[in-house]
């Protein structure tokens, strides 16, 4: 339905933007138009270009018809009005608590009895609403009002103008739950949101009795959208999270199950609030479903070991924890379901991710994270996306009823369009020489990496450092990463040894940063190698593997690149070694920088 | 009119207005622009107060009669 979603974020709400818009609607005649009728105790016509842009934006035509000015009672309660020979399919309802201000102003008896003859009001005009048409209806309820009698003690007084607004927001919700059929625009969410000193802008209502700042009238007519597309079936069904720094702080493969930042105090509880979200989210029915680069079996002892853990094992209805590309697996997920793929949200902390879904899968809803975890929930919340027009016994029950059903089967399977995608990143790698500025990362990537680590020595600085000048015996690499949406920095080092007696050269150290995987620079770093053995006159590479609990992912490394095995180590690890002849060049989306911020030696 | 000011809220009456030929004297009023009634003179009025971040008040916007009044209230009110 939202062709566009996968822009979420920022939501594009500019009021002059939406005007623009409106102007230059393009929806084609030939669509069935929604007919929207607007009612309102207040100026409505700054609204009505709004909704028209916005219901535009998901292809969706209407046709409005605005109510008088204070006239939802002439209108509703009236069957030969207009409204009903409009024949709308929804009616709006706009109450401002400016005009309850008037109205509360002029009473004729005690407030308990104005409070009382207003909800008479509402439900008299819901009801001949329903008598006289099947409308949807949408009814807000009441701002706060600024006006405070007694100071904080003005809550506490029954008649208070602040009592009676909140009470009849109680009151109007008590009534819309004994009725079908009726749903509430909750303006006043908006306004404390944006905040009612600077939501109400009371010269607007003394000029032409608008109800709030123009620049807030695009979230409540974005609000009635949403309740709109939400009555005509769109829902989030499922949300796929990513799991480190996502649904944890740190990476499980390297840091271990009980290292990962989680928990209900401190720097792991971001985490543990996103988590306690989306727990909720699954017990209103929205399916929850993991998708990570990780080795399986270290994705799964977070689960397993770590008993602070919100979200359980049982919580998934799928679980994918594979190195594939995240929208080969986003795609599986969406098929093994058997849901679309734009009822999908997809959660993850790495820009790079997200892009990738939303090049691949524009239909995916892929909101921009914000960097800072302890954010997550409330940019989820602000962005409204969990909107839903019922809730039953069903919906608490839907995520056993997938598991049930769902035989997912993850099998490998061509990348797609993914080298499509790789080459519209424009990646760009500068790969250089130690030098003393980047020693330190240098350091802490060699002592954090645990997965990609082909041997797993940990150097100190000073062993790097004995490296670096050894400019004749060794060749120490690292490589920086960039692209159009993002500067890796440091992701990966390569030290080697030239031995010319043997005629080879000698691979001690690989390692790189997992959030790099498959994109070709362990291909282009490959390359690049063998192009200095032969400029060095050597005919022959030679590497090691050396197993840990963590780095298996790394086992056939060098047989990916057509090395031999030659000898098993006594530690089980492998010796392995390629003939330069024998070597295919690979191909690689990546280019060199072309000013190298550092000299390559050499 | 001074002539910074003037430039600025040609934009912005051709902005709100989405009429990039409008052309603004200072005895230009509402009967002289197409499509300036009570609701875009609201959007002119926010559209000029975030153009040059001043604030009118409820008897200014009120008692505006034409562009030069206005140009020359915007005058007086930025720093």
């Amino acid at each position: 339905m939202a062709a566009n979603s996968g822009v979420q974020n920022p939501r594009n709400l500019d009021y002059f933007q939406l005007l623009k818009e409106a102007g230059r609607s393009t929806t084609s005649c030939g669509h069935k138009a929604i007919r929207l009728a607007l009612l309102g105790d207040c100026a409505t016509q700054h609204f009505v270009p709004l909704l028209r842009a916005l219901f535009n934006r998901e292809g969706i035509r209407t046709e409005l018809y605005e109510g008088g000015f204070d006239a939802i009672e002439l209108e509703a309660r009236n069957p030969q009005s207009a409204l009903y020979a409009f024949q709308p399919d929804v009616v709006v309802i706009m109450n401002s608590v400016q005009m309850l201000r008037d109205k509360y102003y002029q009473r004729p008896g005690v407030p308990g009895a104005f409070q009382e003859d207003t909800l008479r009001r509402f439900t008299a005009v819901w009801d001949s609403l329903c008598t006289n048409s099947r409308a949807l209806i949408i009814q807000s309820n009441y701002v706060t009002p600024l006006e405070r009698f007694f100071g904080n003690y003005d809550y506490q007084v029954p008649g208070s103008m602040v009592s009676i607004a909140r009470q009849l927001n109680t009151t109007i919700l008590e009534e819309m739950r004994t009725r079908t059929g009726i749903f509430l625009n909750d303006m006043e969410a908006i306004a404390s949101w944006v905040g009612r000193k600077t939501w109400f802008d009371e010269r607007l209502w003394c000029i032409g009795k608008l109800f709030c700042a123009l620049e807030y009238l695009p979230l409540v007519a974005n609000n009635v959208v949403e309740i709109v597309l939400a009555n005509a079936g769109r829902a989030v069904k499922c949300v796929v999270v990513d799991l480190d720094n996502t649904l944890w702080g740190g990476v499980v493969g390297d840091d271990g199950p009980h290292g990962i930042q989680f928990g209900a105090h401190g720097d792991g509880e971001p985490f543990y609030r996103l988590q306690s979200f989306l727990k909720e989210l699954k017990k209103r029915g929205v399916l929850l479903a993991v998708c990570s680069k990780n080795e399986h079996s270290n994705a799964i002892s977070a689960f397993h070991e770590n008993p602070e853990m919100v979200l359980k094992m049982e919580d998934f209805t799928v679980f994918v924890a594979n190195w594939d590309n995240k929208a080969q697996n986003l795609r599986k997920i969406s098929d093994g379901l058997n849901i679309g793929l734009d009822s999908i949200v997809f959660l993850d902390d790495n820009p790079f991710e997200r892009n990738a879904v939303r090049m691949m899968l524009p239909e995916v809803i892929v909101p921009e994270l914000p960097e800072d975890a302890a954010d997550y929930v409330k940019v989820l919340v602000e962005l409204n996306l969990f909107e839903t027009a019922s809730f039953s016994k069903e919906d608490a029950l839907r995520s056993e009823l997938y598991e049930q059903k769902a035989q997912l089967r993850i099998a490998e399977s061509a990348a797609s369009n993914f080298e499509e995608f790789l080459k519209s990143l424009e990646t760009i790698i500068d790969v250089s020489h130690f030098v003393p500025e980047q020693l330190p990362r240098i350091v802490q990537l060699l002592q954090r990496s645990n997965q990609f680590n082909l041997t797993t020595n940990r150097y100190n600085q000073s062993q790097c450092e004995a490296m670096m000048i050894d400019t004749e015996g060794c060749l120490p690499l690292f490589a920086r990463l960039k692209d159009r949406f993002s500067d890796h920095g440091l992701i990966s080092i390569v030290i080697a040894w030239p031995n010319p007696a043997a005629g080879t050269l000698v691979i001690s150290d690989w390692v790189m940063s997992c959030r790099v995987l498959k994109r070709g620079v362990e291909e282009y770093l490959m390359n690049y190698l063998v192009e200095e053995a032969r400029r060095m006159g050597l005919g022959m590479i030679t590497a090691s593997y050396i197993p840990t609990a963590k780095n298996s992912m790394v086992k056939e490394f060098y047989s990916r690149f057509d090395f031999t095995m030659v000898a098993t180590r006594r530690d089980g690890g492998n010796e392995w070694q390629l003939r330069l002849e024998e070597y295919r060049q690979r191909s690689v989306f990546i280019r060199p920088e072309e000013q190298q911020m550092y000299t390559t030696l050499g | 009119m001074d002539n910074l000011i003037a430039e600025r809220l040609s934009r912005t009456f051709r902005f709100v207005f989405d009429d990039p030929g409008l052309e603004l004297k200072r005895s230009t009023s509402a009967k002289e622009v197409e499509g300036w009634d009570s609701l875009t003179y609201i959007n002119l009025i926010v559209a000029i107060e975030s153009e040059f971040r001043i604030r009118f008040t409820t008897a200014e916007i009120t008692a505006l009669q034409n562009v030069g009044e206005l140009a020359d209230l915007i005058g007086r009110k930025l720093p």
